[in-house]
């Protein structure tokens, strides 16, 4: 097995944990499979470090797997609420939700991927610039599970889902500057920990009076 | 070291050394660091700082004059506002994130780098997400968390838009991409449309505009007004730099033309004069881009003239309607009549600022809307010309008819919120008045 087609596995795999979140009800399932989708994307930029013989994937892999990972992961999972109310999502639907999560992520990345990206030249991976979809296809999913839960926490789990989307978009078609990566980690960090604060006064999110109109 | 790169640096440093002062006497720090910040935004337009680390034209200045103006006043004005606060953060807090906010969106109109930009952007979306939850209460939370998820989501889209500009030019440095001389890849031009839906969720274009009203709406006012006088321009002033990379004026005059048009309809449908003045800002946002969309030089400095006369009115509108809110305890329009006759300051101030943020002369808001408006029908832009107007119009009744039954009427037994708060809306109501007299003495002298 070369290097282009282990990429392409360990994507596949990121899309893998990306459905495994969008079934799971138990909060803590999906923290968990956050923490296992962003393990798998620190696999892959240490992949492409050592295909491109390059330091800022290395440590763009360090990143991604304690701050986003390791970090991120016992930010939230610290703050689930013990009682069974909270870190049970009731009344979530999950076979429907596949199908509508299926049908949205197949017609945006189509549309968005015909349009605008099926000409993009991957630096990183010129071979195979088809993998440019795997990111595409997290980011909507991301979008998706924001949308489609009232949780904080797996709204939050989207968040961090949609950012890794555009890292592994990053990395595939060009390596973007160090420090702004950089950046990037630290203002998903500040996120999580200020979403934090906010899983402290409410759990779950619902259409209020006073915010009509 | 360059005097320009050190006032550069300094602006950023003044609010910074304000909020290591968190625990003596914050909030004083704060209105001094302030006070400094206006004057060295003042000398930043007679010394600028060389092209390098930071990029300060004409454009960008205007944005940190209105920056440092509007934090000046927000800091004076909160020290009442929120004094005898029982419930939420408390003072030290609230100041040491204003002053974090504004390093963010200063950096963000200095920095000469795109993915710096962002990175700024995004950095005002953390300090400011908590300034909204200041008084945590239920709604405030649930604004809060809605900011934090649409607009996070909208400006995480954005990054793709800057991914795409470092693909295109191998750089993002904005003076080296502004200098290049074929600019119009088809890649550039996707980034410029990613960038409009992204960072334009910041900024409150349609359709990604929901977090605004709850935003502006549950935050104390003095954040309402940073984030409808300088945060919403600063998104707008980012988005500004991309769309000169590419231009697609077509895409962007038609959807700022929806975007005024729906928010001109949901304005008139608030029962509530804070959702009210969201959507008023929305309506200003979305013509200082067309203005910026025409690049016309005449729309250009007529969205600029908007945008300064907007951020003081709108500023002044939201500490009016703190003013208001202290006294009455409402925020329902229907629930308040007849203020001017016992807040005879605070109705003034809200009736000046009302006029100023629906585009009445002389304010300047009038003059930066017919530059625009001009701008568009020598570009030959007369469809969106005409429906521009024509919701100007619902909205300039919309607004005014609700703030007018708010102060006419039968005398209520309301009381003025002290004397400082009243009269940095007076203030802050005033100055684009002094914008439009400004703007008809160089227009004579020019004519």
């Amino acid at each position: 097995m070369n290097f282009s087609s282990a990429i392409y596995l360990t994507s596949a795999a990121v899309l893998i944990t990306a459905f495994y979140i969008q079934g799971q009800r138990y909060l803590i399932s999906a923290i968990r499979g956050q923490l296992v989708q962003s393990t798998i994307i620190a696999a892959i930029a240490f992949i492409l470090a050592y295909t491109e013989n390059s330091i800022d994937l290395l440590i763009l892999g360090i990143l991604l797997f304690f701050l986003r990972g390791v970090l991120i992961t016992y930010l939230l999972a610290a703050r689930v609420p013990m009682k069974k109310a909270y870190y049970f999502e009731s009344g979530i639907n999950v076979p429907y939700l596949f199908l509508v999560d299926l049908v949205f992520m197949v017609v945006s990345v189509f549309i968005l991927y015909s349009i605008a990206f099926s000409g993009l030249v991957p630096v990183t991976l010129p071979d195979s610039p088809q993998d440019l979809l795997f990111p595409l296809l997290l980011f909507f999913q991301g979008l998706f599970l924001i949308t489609s839960r009232r949780s904080t926490f797996t709204q939050i789990v989207g968040y961090v889902e949609e950012e890794n989307a555009l890292v592994l978009f990053a990395m595939f078609l060009l390596p973007v500057p160090i420090v702004i990566e950089a950046s990037v980690f630290l203002d998903v960090l500040a996120l999580v920990v200020i979403s934090s604060v906010i899983t402290v006064e409410k759990v779950n999110h619902e259409q209020m009076e006073e915010l009509r109109g | 070291m360059n005097s320009g790169f050190l006032l550069a640096v300094l602006l950023m440093v003044a609010p910074a050394i304000a909020a290591a002062t968190f625990f003596k006497r914050i909030e004083y720090s704060t209105i001094v660091a302030a006070t400094v910040d206006v004057v060295i935004a003042s000398l930043l337009y007679y010394i600028r700082p060389p092209v390098g680390t930071f990029f300060v034209d004409n454009v960008s200045w205007v944005f940190i004059i209105m920056i440092c103006s509007v934090f000046l006043l927000s800091s004076i004005y909160s020290l009442r506002y929120l004094s005898g606060k029982t419930r939420g953060f408390g003072l030290r807090i609230y100041y040491l994130l204003l002053n974090l906010f504004v390093i963010s969106m200063l950096f963000s109109a200095l920095i000469n780098n795109f993915g710096l930009m962002w990175v700024g952007i995004e950095a005002t979306t953390i300090s400011s997400a908590l300034l909204i939850m200041t008084e945590k209460t239920e709604g405030s939370v649930e604004a809060t968390w809605r900011y934090i998820i649409l607009v996070s989501a909208g400006v995480t889209f954005a990054f793709f838009s800057v991914i795409l500009i470092y693909y295109s030019f191998g750089t993002l440095n904005v003076s080296a991409i502004l200098s290049m001389h074929s600019r119009n890849t088809f890649f550039a031009r996707i980034a410029v449309a990613i960038a409009l839906i992204g960072f334009g969720t910041k900024v409150g274009i349609f359709p990604v505009h929901t977090w605004l009203p709850d935003a502006h709406s549950e935050a104390p006012s003095p954040v309402s007004a940073m984030f409808s006088g300088v945060l919403l321009p600063v998104a707008l002033y980012v988005l500004f730099r991309i769309y000169e990379i590419d231009p697609d004026p077509e895409l962007f005059i038609w959807l700022g033309t929806l975007s005024i048009i729906a928010a001109s309809i949901l304005l008139g449908y608030q029962s509530r004069y804070k959702r009210m003045f969201a959507y008023s800002t929305m309506e200003n946002m979305s013509l200082a881009l067309i203005g910026f969309a025409t690049l016309n030089p005449l729309g250009i400095i007529g969205s600029l003239y908007l945008l300064i006369s907007h951020s003081f009115s709108k500023a002044g509108a939201f500490y009016s309607s703190g003013n208001f809110l202290k006294s009455t305890d409402t925020k329902n329009v229907e629930e308040i009549s007849g203020t001017w006759k016992n807040m005879p300051y605070s109705s003034a101030s809200m009736l000046m600022s009302s006029l100023g943020v629906s585009g009445t002369p002389p304010f300047g808001t009038f003059f930066g809307e017919i530059l625009i408006l001009y701008s568009l029908a020598v570009g030959n832009y007369i469809p969106q010309l005409i429906l521009i107007v024509i919701f100007l119009v619902t909205a300039f009744i919309g607004i005014n008819y609700n703030v007018s039954r708010m102060i006419m009427g039968e005398p209520a037994n309301f009381k003025e919120p002290g004397r400082l708060m009243p009269a940095v809306s007076i203030i802050s109501a005033s100055i684009p008045l002094l914008i439009g007299a400004y703007f008809l003495v160089v227009f004579n002298a020019l004519v």
